[in-house]
Formats: structure tokens, C-alpha cells, sequence
């Protein structure tokens, strides 16, 4: 009888973990990637030449760009936003009161579902698409684009509106049912409150998706900042290009830092300083869902 | 003890508000003036435009699936173009998100070098990208391949880096602590620990491609775009709606593909 146990001779250390399923990952897809590239039509031999070509566009856009047009360039800037401006705010008029009917505590299922469902499949089809679907029926001008932009961004509009609808606390809500309210009196005294900030910001952000996507419709002939930079383009004239380029940059830019800080100041509120960094990844998430 | 509640004054003036509607009164108006380049609100062109745009729509409604066979092609093109354009951006994204990113860069000013870019290249919309690439390159799906990387770039190197910049990463100091250069803590702590968020933006950039390069041949980018533009452009709208119909499939099958793979990663 002995009470002494065996002692180990070697420690006694956990197996490695198995490296055959990263592996196995980590091969697939670089041969998908792989036979992906060379299914593309491209030629690869003419690839080291591309940064010089590249260079010398560049060279050609940027080296004196051609401020004379700018006055022209930037009416077709205020065209382009004031197409983003009015179809932010159809788009919005038309989401709020449809996003909230697809809410779970405001619709009824038999509305929610098919509502639902159609937002679905407008934020399936890329919005450009749409908006070229429509252009095409309504014409190209300047507002049938604002219209073109406010009905394709309505998917998506529609479902933050009942996202954010959806996530309100149940206190407010249940405080004006208990007091007697019906359903249209709970949307107006507790969850409209608790979303209206949310809601003002998302649509600033709609005015900013649609800054760029007026362009692009530009760009198919609707006119505004796109329409001259495509035909600057058609004319290979290089250096009234760049200058637009740079336009379009600079008020791209201006145009999200002056939004961007207004959306920071409504979710913020004026004094609510210390909730900052919360709200701010939420507003985050929000932009990538 | 007093008679009556001490109320707070009440937050928000009259005059604020009023400002506040005004100005956004104002801004809408200014829209609205054609002279300064605001549009022309006409509701009688659509009204004109009615009757061909509505026999157009009929036929959208009435999709022609012969015209199938003919999609696959374009199609694959579009994957294609959107997976390289990913994977490309996706290795280069891991060295610029960590030169942009604060905890990964403590070089002030290269790491505002890195951001000023980034935003100034994330500025420029997809299409337009694609247009001048075209007259630098030539149509074909070169300039999509380049408008997606760039594209995707931008958005994995801003969202990534901010992510990071958020994030507690006490591995840095205890990197330091043991006498780490910085490379050495962002290749062995910071990398491990971010690679998710890596993933995410990866997937995530994947489903946009999908959907930007379907729309980056109408300026000649190549893809299923560019079958759409010239359909469209036939006013073969069945055709149209086949294309619609095959994009919005293939976009569907890739988001639910993404999540499945985001669920596993994350």
C-alpha cells in the first residue's frame, strides 16, 4: 500500500487546438478568390502599366485644374443637393408614418407582414436601380431624380424607422394604456417622443446617402453635378475634370461634417455629454445595418 | 415650507425653435429656386411622361425568362469582380486600419495622413469613381475591380480603425510593459484580438459589392450592369425585369450566406 501517486514526468499540457479547420477555410477561399481573378476579363500583363497611365491621368486632372467653370460646377452642386434635399424629405414623409405601421407594437400583423416584406424587397434591389427604373417611366429632370431618390430609399428608410420604433422601452407605453389610451394615443404620447430625435437623425442621414446617390443619377442624365462631370469626362477634358472632382469632394465632405454634427447635437442633446460614446456606436451600427 | 412646486424652467425656448424651423423653411425653399440651380418642382411632366412610362411598366410586370440564359454570364462577372474587389481590399485594409487607428498608431501625424485620405477617397460615390476610371482605362471590369477596392477600403479602414479606437485593448500596455515594439504588439496583441471586427467589415463589404458592381456597368464597368443599361436602353423592359429579378436573387442569397458565416465568426 503506498500513498504516494505517480508523478507526472512531463507536464501536462492541453492538446493543440486543431488547425484543420481554419486551414481548410483559409484554402477555400483563396482558391475561390483566385478562380475568381482569373475568370476576369482583364488583362494582367498590362497591369504594370497601369500605375503610370493612372500617374499621368492624375498628372493631367490635378496638375492645373480648371477653376474656370467653377461657378458652373457649383450651381450643378446646389442642383445635385437640392435633388438629395427634397427626396430626403419625400422619402422621409413617406417611411415615418409606413415604418411605424410595420412596427410590432403599432400594426397589426395582417399590415405588418406585407409591409414588411416589400421593404424587404426594395432594400434587396440596389437603389440606383430603382431610381433608374423610374427615371426612365417619369423622364430625366432634376425632380423626377429628387423622386426617383425619395421612393428607392423608402426600404430602407422604412425599416430603421421600425427598428428604432421597436426598440423604445415599454414604460412610456404601457403608462398611457393603462391611463386609457388606445393604440394611435400610445404611438402619439410614448413612442413618438422617445423616437423623434432618432428618426430626425436617421433622415439628415438619408440627405446624406442621397448626396452621393444624386450624383450617380447625374451621372445617367438627371442632371446636377454628375450630369456635368460625365459629359467632362465623355470630352476627355482632363482638367475641368479634376476641378469637379475636387467640388464633388469638398462638398460631399462639407455637406456630411455639417449633417454629421447636427445628427451628434439631436442624439446628444445639449447637455447629455456623458452618454456620448454610447450613442454614438449605436448611431454606428445603425449606419451599417 | 412653501405653497407652491419650485419647477425647473422649461428646457427648450419658443425662439430657438422658431429659428429652427425657419432656417429649415428656408433651405427647402432655396431648393426649390431653379435660378440658383435648385430644381423646378413639375408635376406635369410626369403627368406627360405617363403614358409611355405606364405601358413600360406593364412590361416590367411581365418578365420575359427566355432571357435567362443570356444573364449568367454578366452575372458571374459581377461575383467575380465584387470577390476580388473584397479580397483585395481586405488585405490591404489590416495595415492601413492600424496606421489609422490611435491605440495601433500613437504617430499623430501619419495616422491623420492615413484618416485625411481615407475620408477624402470615401467621399467620392462608387459610380463616379467608375466613370473617370473608364476614360482612364477603358470599359471592362478594370476600373469595377479598382471602384470596388477603393470603395471597400474606405469603409473597412474608417469603420475598423474607429472600432478600435473604442475599444479597451489593455494587451497594449501590457505589451509595452514587456518591451514590445509597436509592431510586435499590433502583429501579436492588437491583430488576434480585432480580427473579428476585421471579419465583420469583410463580409459586410462583400455584400456591398454585390450590389454596387450590378450597377457598375451602366457606365461601363462591366458585369450585369452593363446587359441592364443596354436593355434598358432598347426599352426592352421584360428583358429589365429579368435582370432586376436575378440581382435582387443573387443579393438575398449572399446576405444569407454572410450571416451564416458572421454567426460562425463572431
Amino acid at each position: 500500500m503506498s500513498a504516494v501517486t505517480a508523478v507526472p514526468t512531463a507536464l501536462q499540457v492541453p492538446r493543440r487546438p486543431s488547425r484543420v479547420v481554419p486551414t481548410a477555410v483559409a484554402v477555400i477561399v483563396g482558391a475561390v478568390v483566385l478562380a475568381a481573378a482569373a475568370g476576369l476579363p482583364i488583362p494582367w500583363s498590362d497591369l504594370g502599366s497601369l500605375p503610370g497611365q493612372v500617374a499621368h491621368y492624375l498628372g493631367l486632372m490635378f496638375a492645373a485644374p480648371n477653376w474656370a467653370m467653377l461657378p458652373q460646377a457649383l450651381f450643378e452642386t446646389w442642383r445635385s443637393i437640392s435633388m438629395a434635399w427634397i427626396g430626403a424629405i419625400g422619402c422621409v414623409i413617406v417611411s415615418i408614418p409606413l415604418g411605424m405601421l410595420a412596427a410590432r407594437s403599432i400594426g397589426p400583423i395582417w399590415l405588418r407582414l406585407p409591409l414588411r416584406g416589400l421593404f424587404a424587397v426594395s432594400r434587396a434591389v440596389p437603389e440606383v436601380i430603382i431610381a433608374l427604373l423610374l427615371l426612365t417611366v417619369t423622364g430625366l429632370t432634376p425632380f423626377t431624380g429628387a423622386l426617383a431618390l425619395a421612393i428607392a430609399g423608402i426600404g430602407t428608410q422604412a425599416k430603421w424607422v421600425y427598428e428604432t420604433v421597436e426598440s423604445v422601452q415599454e414604460g412610456a407605453s404601457e403608462a398611457v394604456r393603462a391611463a386609457g389610451g388606445n393604440t394611435a394615443e400610445v404611438t402619439r404620447w410614448a413612442l413618438w417622443p422617445a423616437v423623434a430625435p432618432t428618426l430626425l437623425s436617421f433622415a439628415l442621414y438619408r440627405f446624406e446617402i442621397n448626396i452621393r446617390t444624386s450624383a450617380v443619377l447625374g451621372l445617367v442624365g438627371a442632371g446636377g453635378i454628375g450630369s456635368m462631370l460625365a459629359n467632362y469626362t465623355n470630352f476627355r477634358q482632363w482638367d475641368t475634370v479634376g476641378m469637379l472632382l475636387i467640388v464633388v469632394v469638398a462638398a460631399t465632405m462639407l455637406m456630411d461634417a455639417v449633417s454629421g454634427a447636427i445628427r451628434r447635437r439631436i442624439m446628444r442633446g445639449p447637455r447629455a455629454k456623458a452618454a456620448r460614446a454610447q450613442r454614438e456606436v449605436r448611431t454606428d451600427v445603425a449606419r451599417v445595418s | 415650507m412653501t405653497s407652491s412646486l419650485t419647477v425647473p424652467p422649461k428646457p427648450r425656448s419658443r425662439v430657438r425653435t422658431a429659428l429652427i424651423v425657419a432656417a429649415f423653411a428656408a433651405f427647402t425653399a432655396a431648393t426649390c429656386i431653379p435660378a440658383i440651380g435648385g430644381i423646378e418642382l413639375d408635376l406635369g411632366a410626369i403627368v406627360r411622361n405617363w403614358s409611355n412610362g405606364s405601358g413600360l411598366l406593364a412590361q416590367f410586370l411581365q418578365p420575359d425568362f427566355a432571357f435567362l440564359p443570356r444573364t449568367i454570364g454578366p452575372m458571374l462577372e459581377t461575383l467575380q469582380m465584387a470577390v476580388v474587389g473584397a479580397a483585395l481590399a481586405a488585405v490591404v485594409s489590416v495595415p492601413l486600419t492600424l496606421w489609422a487607428a490611435a491605440p495601433t498608431n500613437p504617430n499623430a501625424p501619419t495616422r491623420v495622413l492615413v484618416r485625411t485620405v481615407i475620408n477624402v477617397v470615401r467621399s467620392v460615390p462608387d459610380l463616379v469613381y467608375a466613370t473617370v476610371l473608364v476614360a482612364m482605362v477603358g470599359v471592362g471590369a478594370l476600373p469595377g475591380l479598382i471602384t470596388l477596392f477603393l470603395f471597400d477600403l474606405g469603409i473597412i479602414v474608417k469603420l475598423v480603425s474607429e472600432a478600435i479606437d473604442a475599444t479597451d485593448l489593455p494587451i497594449i500596455e501590457a505589451g509595452r510593459a514587456a518591451g514590445g515594439t509597436q509592431t510586435q504588439i499590433n502583429r501579436r496583441g492588437v491583430l488576434p484580438q480585432t480580427w473579428p471586427l476585421f471579419a465583420n467589415q469583410w463580409l459586410y463589404t462583400l455584400e456591398l459589392n454585390v450590389r454596387i458592381s450590378a450597377i457598375l456597368g451602366i457606365v461601363g464597368a462591366g458585369g450585369i450592369g452593363r446587359l441592364l443599361d443596354e436593355r434598358r436602353a432598347f426599352y426592352a423592359y421584360d428583358d429589365v425585369a429579368v435582370i432586376v429579378l436575378e440581382i435582387l436573387v443573387v443579393v438575398v442569397l449572399i446576405e444569407i450566406f454572410s450571416n451564416l458565416l458572421r454567426r460562425r465568426l463572431v
